[in-house]
C-alpha cells in the first residue's frame, strides 16, 4: 500500500456521524454488576448511605465505565445510519488489514454519572498512521475520540480508543 | 465500614503504591466483558479464540480500566476522585495468569482550587506487560 492510499485515509479523518443515544439510562443494578466484576468495593457506586452523606449526595457510576453505557444492543440490532468509522474500518479491511486490536485507551472524565442520567455521544476518527511494521504484521494504528454528554447538554467525559489494523502473516 | 482517605499533604513524588495481584480466570474474563456489554467473541468464546491465533480468551480493555479504577481508588480511598487514565496494551491477559499491579507517584501539583497527583502504573502477567500507562487524581486536602 502507497502513500495514495494513506492520503485517502487521511482524508477520510474528522467525518463526524450523527448523535447517537445510549440504549439505557444510567442504573444502579449494571453499576453493581460491574462492582461485581471488577471487585470494586468503592462505597460511592454502591452503599447507598454512604453516598448520600458524600459530597455527591447520590450513588455515582464508576467513571471507567463510561464506554460501557453507549454499547451497542446485542439484540435487537441498532438502527442507524452507516457511520464513517465503519467506513473507516471497511476500507481498510478490502485493502487487506483485517485484523483489529486495541493498543490504547484514555479516558477523562469531566463530570460524575448519577443513576438516571441518560448519555448521548458522538465520535469520529482523529487520527490514522502511516503504515507502520509491527510484530502481527503491517498496520495502520487508528484512533477514535467519543464524546459523551449528559441530558443537560453537559459534556460528562471523553474516551480514545486506538486500535491497529494489520495484514495477517508476513 | 470505616473508609479511610489519602490526603494530597501525605503523598511525596516518587512513593510507590502498594503492589496489588490478582488471580485471572475464565470467570473475571467473562463477567468483565459482560460487565462492559462487550460481546467480542475473544472475550468470551475459546475456540473461537484459537482460531484466530490466540492461546485463549483474554481480559477486555473496559476491564482493564475496571482494574485500573479499582487498583486507584482502593488507594486513595473513596475521595479521591479520577480526572484521567491512559494505557496502553502490550501483551494479552490469559486466564490462568496472575496479574501483579504495581504504580508509583510521579508528580504531585495544584491546578486551579483542585489537589491533584499523576501515577504511573504497571499490570504485569507473566508472559510480559499486560498494560502500562497513566492517571490523574484529585485527593482531598486536611484543610477542607
Amino acid at each position: 500500500m502507497g502513500l495514495e492510499f494513506y492520503e485517502e485515509l487521511k482524508a477520510m479523518v474528522g467525518e463526524e456521524g450523527s448523535r447517537l443515544v445510549a440504549v439505557d439510562e444510567v442504573y444502579k443494578p449494571m453499576i453493581r454488576h460491574w462492582c461485581e466484576a471488577m471487585q470494586d468495593g468503592n462505597p460511592l457506586y454502591t452503599d447507598e448511605e454512604y453516598a448520600r452523606k458524600s459530597k455527591y449526595g447520590d450513588i455515582i457510576a464508576p467513571p471507567t465505565m463510561l464506554l460501557t453505557w453507549t454499547m451497542p444492543p446485542l439484540w435487537p440490532p441498532r438502527e442507524q445510519p452507516p457511520h464513517p468509522f465503519e467506513q473507516f474500518l471497511e476500507k481498510l479491511d478490502k485493502a487487506g488489514f483485517y485484523g483489529i486490536l486495541i493498543t490504547n485507551v484514555a479516558q477523562k472524565y469531566h463530570r460524575p454519572l448519577f443513576p438516571g442520567d441518560h448519555i448521548t455521544f458522538t465520535y469520529k476518527v482523529t487520527d490514522v498512521s502511516p503504515e507502520k511494521k509491527t510484530s502481527l504484521g503491517n498496520g495502520h494504528f487508528v484512533t477514535t475520540t467519543f464524546i459523551f454528554t449528559n441530558q443537560k447538554g453537559e459534556t460528562v467525559g471523553t474516551q480514545s480508543l486506538t486500535v491497529l489494523k494489520y495484514r495477517l502473516g508476513p | 465500614m470505616a473508609w479511610k482517605s489519602l490526603y494530597w499533604e501525605d503523598v511525596e513524588e516518587g512513593q510507590e503504591l502498594p503492589t496489588v495481584t490478582r488471580d485471572i480466570t475464565c470467570t473475571t474474563v467473562i463477567a468483565g466483558a459482560i460487565a462492559s456489554r462487550d460481546f467480542t467473541p475473544v472475550h468470551h468464546d475459546r475456540d473461537f479464540a484459537q482460531k484466530v491465533g490466540l492461546k485463549d480468551i483474554f481480559l477486555n480493555n473496559a476491564t482493564i480500566c475496571g482494574f485500573v479504577g479499582k487498583y486507584l481508588t482502593d488507594w486513595t480511598g473513596p475521595e479521591g476522585e479520577l480526572k484521567e487514565i491512559s494505557f496502553r496494551i502490550q501483551t494479552p491477559c490469559f486466564p490462568g495468569d496472575t496479574m501483579t499491579m504495581t504504580g508509583k507517584v510521579v508528580k504531585k501539583y495544584t491546578e486551579e482550587d483542585q489537589h491533584l497527583v499523576d501515577v504511573e502504573y504497571e499490570f504485569a502477567v507473566p508472559q510480559g506487560r499486560n498494560c502500562g500507562g497513566t492517571g490523574t487524581i484529585a485527593l482531598p486536602t486536611r484543610g477542607h
